[in-house]
């Protein structure tokens, strides 16, 4: 019994190395440790910000976490701040340390901005952010409303509205293999729920300002795991590219999204990603799935990052306590350009997006939003251009 | 309306009813034997996610279906057992054992997952196996049916063969009446010596294993490769289709189809009826609980009957005896 027990302990700290060594994988390529002496390449005059980037998981994720790297390297760059990233893990048994962690570098008081992100940091960003009310945290992805805090959220139904404007046209290229001459398009989402809804309104908003007489056919995985059930998403897929004849299917359903591609590989449609490249993703191992991704709807982590920074360098801003929504005029939504990308958008479908973006800058376009929304308006608009009445 | 009748109408929605059902079926069967023998294996949506997970690093490490499907199942096995010893050696709860292999499973298989590709969400940089479909000669050529029935993956056919194979262990096999009588009572068959240790560990093994395969069906078949909480509480259903199949090996194939099929319903139903998605989503759920009523309700009326027939038979018997 006793020896079980050590080898039992034996195996969990050899577990808890492993998983510390994880996490500072040099794959990642982090910064932490290089922040001494790089003052030199900071312009002259400029203030520079000394910040700390938790994440609350681990870089290489091709996601949220790379493109908030992605963008604070950018301005460390441009000699706007030094940083240091910390990587705290993201699985379930992590969750204890992204607290603890918060709470810690806010204690230290060394920085002078913390960044974190996504709405699981939330909470816990609300109840340490309120302890120490002389640290400026900034939020990206999810808003918390305290006078120390920079919030910056991204306007999903803009990006629903480029996804639509992009899968429009796509759909009607009748000379691209496998797209048909039905004007259908279809969107699969995790749940029935406001924010996922937020990303359809502006997907069917943005695919009529192409062509008004276009179908969209949206379903939902559902369920208790309606963003990890990719079972399920496929089954979905499969109706919808035999029975209703949809060529391009846009994921809202995060890791249910490989079985939306599946169904498209097998099947002979089109895919498109979300959150993150997928296509870039897809491509070390799955060259099939990548092959049927026609581009990816992002979130510009980066680009918000660097506006938010320079915004309070360059102009002097003081952003704490309000909540920046940044959509497709401010860069804050965008689309993944490159791999397959531009072997069907041209030149003049960068026409079209910059007509829209003026559109929407100048407030001629107004992209509707699924929030404050009642149930049922939502339900009309898809039942308006849902291609199974 | 008329869409989905059409749609129900095609030999492909046939075909997906099949395909729905094997994981359901395989984690059926796992909770069918275990609860058989007495011990209830609550764990079968973990150790679906782990061998899940397994099938896809080591037919991908590999390049071999057979190696990523036999790791699935020694996975399997090993979590049956590690519940059991849990269970019977370390004298915890079984169901304390089976949820912590459940909550393992959605945290243990981004570790591994991790450890293995550094992948996170899914499996993207593991290129894996699939288990072969298999086209049936002669039944494949039949119209309609041929589509229904021919070209699924290899393990849809097994989990139909396993049916078989569960009922023929524990009603035609010495083991299979061990394990049946260890499981109406313990004491009963520890008193005529048969070690029901070691029964309860083989149960186990065997509900492993069947778990083992639904997971290798989710990633090795249903689809390639594997993503974080793929199970999706199909192995929660599979608990649920052996309650309603009466813990019998049939029964519970007959709940699974029934499953099956009204998924494959609440796939094509969304968004052609004046119904919420909410609703639509929860129809298999409703169609069992309107089953299950239906089942009390008639096992009550030939209960009643029973009783109604044996209190007449006692007064005709007793006006006899008069």
């Amino acid at each position: 019994m006793k020896k079980l027990l050590a080898i039992l302990l034996s195996l969990m700290l050899i577990i808890g190395l492993a998983a510390c060594g994880g996490e500072k994988a040099p794959e990642a390529g982090t910064d932490s440790g290089k922040t001494d002496g790089e003052k030199e390449t900071v312009a002259e005059g400029k203030e520079v910000l000394k910040v700390v980037n938790l994440i609350n998981g681990n870089l290489g994720d091709k996601s949220f976490h790379d493109s908030c790297e992605a963008g604070l390297s950018a301005l460390k760059e441009e000699g706007y701040i030094e940083y240091k990233t910390i990587q705290m893990g993201a699985t379930e048994a992590d969750r204890p340390k992204w607290k603890s962690t918060l709470e810690e570098v806010s204690e230290q008081g060394e920085y002078d901005v913390i960044v974190v992100g996504t709405y699981n940091m939330q909470e816990y960003l609300i109840e340490v952010a309120e302890q120490y009310p002389d640290q400026k945290y900034i939020s990206y992805d999810a808003a918390v409303d305290l006078p120390n805090v920079a919030s910056i959220t991204y306007k999903q139904n803009e990006l629903g509205y480029l996804i639509g404007i992009l899968a429009a046209t796509f759909t009607t290229d009748t000379s691209i293999e496998n797209v048909n001459a039905d004007k259908v398009i279809g969107f699969i989402g995790g749940g029935d729920i406001p924010v996922i809804n937020d990303f359809l309104v502006g997907y069917i908003e943005g695919a009529k300002f192409v062509d008004p007489d276009i179908k969209v056919d949206a379903q939902y995985v559902g369920g208790t795991s309606g963003w990890s059930d990719p079972a399920t998403a496929k089954e979905l897929s499969n109706v919808m590219i035999t029975q209703y004849k949809v060529d391009a299917i846009w994921n809202v359903a995060g890791g249910s999204g490989n079985g939306m591609a599946e169904a498209c590989a097998e099947l002979g449609a089109w895919f498109i990603g979300v959150d993150s490249d997928q296509e870039q993703a897809f491509s070390e191992a799955q060259p099939e799935l990548a092959a049927v991704t026609i581009t990816s709807g992002l979130k510009r982590v980066d680009n918000s990052l660097i506006a938010v920074f320079k915004d309070i360098i360059d102009n002097g801003a003081s952003p704490w306590g309000t909540t920046t929504e940044l959509g497709l005029a401010e860069g804050g939504v965008g689309v993944a350009t490159e791999g397959n990308y531009s072997k069907f958008f041209g030149d003049e479908i960068n026409k079209v997006i910059e007509k829209a973006k003026a559109g929407i800058d100048d407030g001629s376009i107004v992209v509707s939003s699924a929030f404050g929304m009642e149930t049922a308006e939502v339900e009309a608009l898809r039942n308006e251009v849902s291609p199974r009445k | 309306m008329q869409n989905v009748l059409n749609a129900m109408m095609t030999p492909s929605f046939g075909y997906a009813i099949l395909r729905m059902t094997t994981p359901i079926l395989f984690a059926t069967l796992a909770a069918v034997i275990a609860s058989k023998a007495g011990v209830s294996n609550i764990g079968i949506e973990g150790i679906m996610m782990f061998s899940a997970l397994a099938g896809v690093i080591f037919s991908g490490m590999t390049k071999s279906w057979v190696v990523g499907l036999l790791s699935a199942l020694v996975v399997g096995v090993f979590l049956g057992l590690m519940i059991g010893f849990f269970a019977l050696k370390l004298n915890t709860d079984i169901v304390l054992a089976g949820i912590a292999v459940n909550t393992l499973g959605g945290g243990g298989t981004i570790f591994f997952l991790f450890l293995a590709s550094g992948d996170r969400g899914a499996s993207n940089s593991i290129t894996s196996e699939i288990v072969p479909k298999i086209n049936i000669p002669l039944i494949k050529d039949i119209p309609i049916l041929g589509e229904v029935l021919s070209g699924h993956s290899g393990l849809t056919y097994f989990a139909f063969v396993c049916v078989i194979l569960v009922y023929v262990l524990l009603y035609k096999t010495p083991l299979g009446l061990k394990m049946r009588a260890v499981g109406e009572n313990r004491d009963a068959a520890d008193s005529v010596g048969v070690s029901v240790n070691k029964i309860s560990y083989i149960a186990l093994a065997l509900s492993g294993l069947l778990a083992g395969l639904a997971g290798a069906f989710m990633s090795m078949g249903y689809m390639k490769g594997f993503t974080v909480n793929m199970a999706a509480g199909r192995g929660f259903i599979g608990l649920a289709a052996q309650a309603m199949g009466q813990g019998e090996p049939i029964g519970g194939m007959l709940a699974s189809l029934l499953f099956g099929f009204a998924n494959a319903i609440a796939i094509n139903l969304q968004g052609a009826i004046s119904l919420s998605p909410q609703i639509i989503q929860s129809f298999p759920y409703i169609l069992v609980i309107v089953s299950l009523v239906f089942y009390s309700l008639s096992t009550r009326n030939r209960l009643k009957r029973i009783k109604r027939a044996a209190i007449e038979s006692d007064k005709t018997e007793a006006k006899d005896n008069s």
